[in-house]
């Protein structure tokens, strides 16, 4: 009877262990890792969407950009952690004193 | 409750249990495995609603791709903290949050779940200049991303 209940439930628990290892991680693979969870909670919450007639299509949708946003992700972040490693030697975002461009 | 309940009441818990195994896990490659695994039970989620088209896509580019970039990744920058970097403070709001939402969710989303098919021919012509665009706007991300890192070369030498 409680079949959307126990899946939203787990997604929103995922979601929420997957911010608090955000928040805590101290590299930058710590933070890839915590980001792919949230990707794993955006997919849990699709189910109940593909269950409407309707929906279905859009829901499978929503799939294919959700997984082409987490590859850019990796992407992105596999660019940030190798050149982080060439200028310090080290992955740990601690070594990283200011964000931003330069101008 | 009926058996598809139960079977999603034990994937739910071992999807929340492995995830927290990345939390707790000191080192970052068993991290990423416990990350692979949680990953692979909410692929098995899908798969117990027939959603055969999405449970592939997940399965074999979720985890077979991104999934296994991480797991080598964190093998070779491999990190283990010599105490697990959990900032307490935030454990307590984040435990409130879950009850909070745990209990409108489990109060109000009594509707039953139905098996689901994708029909992948109505989706092609539906969503083919989406993925047209999607995989254009890759191939854009790629070309600046190695761009920025051949400019960052040239800066280091």
């Amino acid at each position: 009877m409680f079949e959307v209940a126990i899946v939203l439930i787990t997604a929103v628990v995922v979601l929420l262990v997957a911010y608090l290892t955000a928040i805590s991680s101290r590299d930058l693979i710590r933070l890839l890792i915590s980001l792919e969870m949230m990707f794993g909670a955006v997919f849990l919450a699709l189910i109940p969407v593909f269950s409407i007639p309707e929906m279905t299509n859009t829901a499978f949708g929503v799939l294919v950009i959700t997984i082409f946003t987490s590859s850019s992700e990796l992407l992105v972040l596999i660019a940030s952690i190798v050149l982080l490693n060439r200028m310090t030697r080290d992955v740990s975002t601690d070594v990283v004193s200011s964000g931003g461009d330069q101008l | 409750m009926d058996t598809v309940s139960l079977i999603l009441l034990a994937l739910g818990s071992v999807t929340v249990l492995s995830s927290l195994g990345v939390l707790l896990s000191r080192d970052n490659f068993y991290s990423a495995l416990y990350m692979a695994l949680t990953m692979i039970f909410i692929a098995t989620t899908f798969a117990v609603f027939n959603i055969q088209s999405a449970f592939i896509l997940i399965s074999f580019i979720f985890i077979g791709a991104v999934g296994i970039v991480t797991v080598a990744l964190a093998a070779v920058f491999r990190y283990v903290p010599k105490s697990i970097p959990i900032d307490r403070l935030w454990i307590i709001p984040t435990i409130l949050t879950i009850a909070v939402l745990a209990y409108t969710l489990y109060k109000y989303a009594t509707f039953n779940l139905s098996q689901a098919s994708v029909d992948i021919s109505a989706f092609q012509s539906q969503y083919a200049l989406a993925v047209v665009f999607l995989v254009c706007l890759m191939v854009l991300l790629m070309i600046s991303i190695v761009k920025i890192v051949r400019r960052e070369e040239l800066c280091l030498k």
